[in-house]
This record gives C-alpha cells, sequence and structure tokens, in this order.
C-alpha cells in the first residue's frame, strides 16, 4: 500500500514539472540557436580557408555553444544521465566524470568514424551520415533502452529481497508487537547494494552507449573540415563541442542526485528508506525504456 | 587535396532532400529567397523565376558532400560551379517546386524547371530556375497566388527577397503575405518538431500550412 502511495506520489510530481515547463519552447529555442551558432561555424571555416588563423577561436567558442544547446534540445544522452541520477544511488561526482567521458569518447568516436572513414575507405559524406542515422543512433537507442530495463530489474529484485527480508523479520518478531521495527530496514537490502554504478561495467555501458551514436552536428562538421583540408581546427572544434555538451549534461547530472537526495528526506519519515530508492530506480529506468524506444520508433 | 568519392549516381533529390539536417526536428533545412513573375501581354502570367538562398553551414555541407572546396579566396572555382549546376540541373523526379501558384484555389500547372544557376553570394548557396507556366493566366480578374512551401516541410521556405515584376508590368502589383501562425499552426508545428529527418508527416501538404505568400494582381 504504501509504495503505491510513494509511486503516485512520484508520478505526480514528474508530471507536475512536466506541466510547469514548456518543453516545446525549449526545444525552439534550442533549435534557433543551434542554427546560429552553426553558421558562425561555417563563417569560421570560410576565414580559416582564406588563411585567418584568428578565426580558430570563433570556430571553437562557436563548436561549444553549439554543443552546449544542442545537449538542451531533444537528445539521449542527458535523459539516460537524468534517469541514472534520480534511479541509482551514484554519486555526484561518479556521474560528472560518466557525462564528461561520454561526451568527450562521443566526440573522439566521431573523428574516428568520419576521418577514419576518409582516410581508409573513402567513403562518400551522404554514406557515412546514413550509417550514424541509420545504424548507430538506433543501436545507441537500444543501449540505453536495455540499460532502463536493467535500472527495473535491479530496482524489483531489491524490493523482493526487501519483502522477503521483511517477511521473515516478522515471523521473528512475532512475540514482541510494540518493539518499533523502524529499524527493520537494516536487515534487507540496503540502499548501497541498489545499483550504485560503482563497477567499471556498469559505468562502461554507460559510457557506450551515449558515446556510440556521434552527434549529426558533429559529423556535418567534419565532413566540411575534411573536405575544406581544415582538419585538425576540424578534430579540435569537435571535441569543443562535447565538452559544451558536458556542460549541459554535468547540469542535468547534478540537478537529477540533488533532486534524489531532497525528495528521500521527506519521504524517509513516513518510509523504509530501503523501499524508496528501489521505487525510484523502477520508474526512471521505465522513464528511459520509454523514452529510447519513443526515439528508436522515431528514427525507424 | 582528396577529393571524395561522390555517388553520381545518387539524383539530386538526395542533395536537395537529405544533405544537412541542422536541427533532430522538422524542418531541417531552412531557405530563403522569393519568386519574380515574367508578364506577358494582355496581363498573362508567362513564368515565375525562383530563387533559393541556404544558410552558410548548409552550403558548406552541400559543397563537401559533391566533393568540392572553397578557394583561398573563400570562394567557389568557376569549375566547380559549372560542375555543381551539372549535378544539380538533374532535377528528383519527386520535385515539387517550392513556388505552388494558384488562382482561384485552383492549381496553375508548371513545366519542369529550366536555367538552373548556382553561385555563392556571401558565403551561401543561391540556386534560380525558371519555371514556365504550361498555360498562361490572365491576372486582370482574379489574382495569382504563389505559395513558397515544401509539401512536407523537410525545408522551411522564407520569402525575403521583393518581388519582382518583369516585362509587361505596368499596373501590376505584388504583396507579400507573411506566414502569421495562429495557435492551432504553432500547435502542429511542435508536432513537427518532433520528426525525425527519415520521417514525413501523414498530413498531407503540410507544409502549405506555414507558407509565405505572394499576391500578384494587375489592373
Amino acid at each position: 500500500m504504501r509504495l503505491v502511495v510513494l509511486f503516485c506520489l512520484i508520478l505526480a510530481a514528474l508530471v507536475a514539472i512536466s506541466m510547469a515547463v514548456d518543453f516545446d519552447a525549449v526545444a525552439r529555442w534550442a533549435a534557433g540557436h543551434q542554427r546560429g551558432f552553426q553558421n558562425q561555424m561555417a563563417g569560421a571555416v570560410r576565414a580559416l580557408r582564406t588563411g585567418d588563423p584568428g578565426a580558430l577561436f570563433t570556430l571553437l567558442f562557436a563548436a561549444a555553444s553549439y554543443g552546449f544547446v544542442h545537449a538542451v534540445g531533444p537528445g539521449h544522452g542527458k535523459a539516460l544521465i537524468g534517469g541514472v541520477g534520480l534511479g541509482s544511488s551514484v554519486s555526484t561526482a561518479r556521474l560528472l566524470v560518466i557525462s564528461l567521458v561520454s561526451s568527450l569518447l562521443q566526440a573522439f568516436w566521431a573523428i574516428l568514424l568520419i576521418y577514419g572513414g576518409f582516410a581508409l575507405v573513402e567513403i562518400s559524406a551522404r554514406r557515412m551520415t546514413t550509417l550514424a542515422e541509420d545504424v548507430l543512433a538506433p543501436a545507441s537507442y537500444i543501449a540505453i533502452a536495455s540499460i532502463g530495463v536493467i535500472l527495473v530489474w535491479r530496482g524489483g529484485r531489491s524490493l523482493w529481497r526487501e519483502r522477503e527480508a521483511l517477511g521473515l523479520q516478522k515471523a521473528d518478531h512475532d512475540h514482541d508487537h510494540d518493539h518499533d521495527h523502524c529499524g527493520c530496514h537494516a536487515h534487507g537490502p540496503a540502499p548501497n547494494d541498489v545499483a550504485q554504478l560503482t563497477s567499471f561495467r556498469d559505468a562502461f555501458v554507460l559510457v557506450a552507449s551515449i558515446a556510440i551514436r556521434p552527434c549529426t552536428g558533429a559529423i556535418f562538421l567534419l565532413v566540411i573540415a575534411w573536405q575544406m583540408d581544415i582538419r585538425t581546427a576540424g578534430a579540435a572544434a569537435v571535441i569543443v563541442m562535447g565538452l559544451g555538451t558536458a556542460v549541459f549534461t554535468s547540469l542535468v547530472a547534478v540537478s537529477t542526485v540533488t533532486a534524489r537526495r531532497m525528495s528521500l528526506v521527506p519521504v524517509a519519515k513516513l518510509l523504509v528508506v530501503s523501499q524508496v530508492l528501489p521505487v525510484l530506480q523502477i520508474l526512471a529506468g521505465g522513464l528511459i525504456v520509454w523514452g529510447s524506444l519513443t526515439m528508436l520508433e522515431l528514427a525507424g | 587535396m582528396t577529393r571524395l568519392l561522390v555517388h553520381r549516381a545518387t539524383p539530386c533529390a538526395l542533395a536537395f532532400a537529405m544533405s544537412a539536417s541542422a536541427a533532430f526536428a522538422h524542418p531541417h533545412v531552412f531557405i530563403d529567397g522569393g519568386v519574380n513573375f515574367v508578364v506577358g501581354p494582355g496581363h498573362e502570367l508567362e513564368a515565375i523565376e525562383v530563387t533559393w538562398l541556404y544558410d552558410e553551414f548548409e552550403t558548406l555541407y552541400m559543397l563537401a558532400s559533391h566533393g568540392m572546396d572553397l578557394n583561398a579566396q573563400g570562394a567557389l572555382d568557376e569549375a566547380d560551379r559549372q560542375e555543381l549546376v551539372r549535378r544539380l540541373s538533374d532535377w528528383p523526379a519527386d520535385f515539387d517546386g517550392s513556388a505552388h501558384l494558384t488562382s482561384r484555389g485552383e492549381a496553375i500547372a508548371l513545366d519542369w524547371p529550366q536555367n538552373l544557376d548556382a553561385e555563392l553570394v556571401d558565403g551561401r548557396l543561391q540556386l534560380t530556375f525558371d519555371r514556365i507556366l504550361q498555360d498562361p493566366i490572365k491576372m486582370t480578374e482574379h489574382a495569382v497566388e504563389a505559395a513558397f512551401f515544401e509539401r512536407t516541410y523537410f525545408f522551411d521556405f522564407t520569402v525575403t527577397n521583393t518581388p519582382e515584376i518583369r516585362g509587361l508590368a505596368t499596373g501590376c502589383t505584388a504583396e507579400i503575405i507573411p506566414f502569421d501562425p495562429t495557435a492551432q499552426d504553432k500547435a502542429l508545428l511542435d508536432v513537427l518538431a518532433k520528426l525525425s529527418r527519415e520521417e514525413t508527416s501523414d498530413i498531407e501538404n503540410v507544409g502549405g500550412f506555414f507558407a509565405d505568400r505572394i499576391v500578384v494582381r494587375c489592373d
């Protein structure tokens, strides 16, 4: 019963947040700025071609800004980071590192893919873009959806163990009904057992699922840079673009971990803490699965 | 300079339709431009001249995907320019025109595009082409309306050039009516913004809802 109440409370909070924020307006704002920064990058590329070395700074600045606003717009990386921030007991520092590493690896992977593709197999620009959109994007969504499934499964497992532990305890303490059982959770699975993402394997899966799909803006810039023979500048710009993306996903990481901690404080007074995390985890995992499958359907 | 292998067999449909997707949403390509009107004897509309102006990033991506490079002046070499004209003149079979003419709500049939030209204008690729009316239409009794859009709204066209009336233009006027979104249009735009590059809306002629229009009249 308490679990049902908890599910309802969290869902109500999510609905309230989604109604308070005009996501469409945010998406329009982000799309407009992306266009602006793209054109700024184009101007810098032309200036570099005509031998103006100062244009490199313009290119890097525009690329970093593009990376930031691109991350604000519709996308999957930040949803995953946010979901993990809410639904696991990962620390802020660890999630920040995951945000940074995944954005940077995404940039390096784009460079490897595009420059490598051109250098080794002389693949056409169009096929490269198609590969990223048709193969890598769905692969990324599926990888992210499976992380959501893992979160749901771990949450469910924790809840199940908790019930069993409570059941056992109840049998043990039947003789003493007056005893305050609030400390019972210590006998169940500790919150620490719940996906903490301390293992290298967990972190690797998270990073890889984000990094596998290069951002389209990075692909276009690299195609242009290769063809216009400003390859080092193009690669540098894409790495800076990744840093810009990392700044935004880091904000998501910090705010979701904080939100989870704040939500645990009042809830902990009513409920057994060890039940709250698994519930959050199931909800967050469910949202990640739903979000990434929606993106997969859109991309397919 | 390594030249990219370009799929020569790929129709220009792809060059236009699939070149760059600026954002993960409809529309994907933004094109400025406009329409000029060629008037013959008896105030009959004989042809239109269409101008497309790509944005700077899209321009560079299009050039790169055609294996072309800017020269040291930041311009396009004449040989490359001519090659680009040659390639873009091969219009895709599903080409939709971007300038849709009507009179009293009836569509006016146009010939296939002719005289395509391409040049770089301040870092932006500008295409111009002509379309001749299959049957010239009198503009004295009823106005002719040119709506500037692409039906799937993959491209977002905006009229930025003042329409010119050429030929026997005395007594003729052209007025731009910019797209003025209603609340309903805005809701639809938000739905479309969630479509990816490969998707098209089920709504027929959806691009037409958001079109800038030019109305031409002759007295």
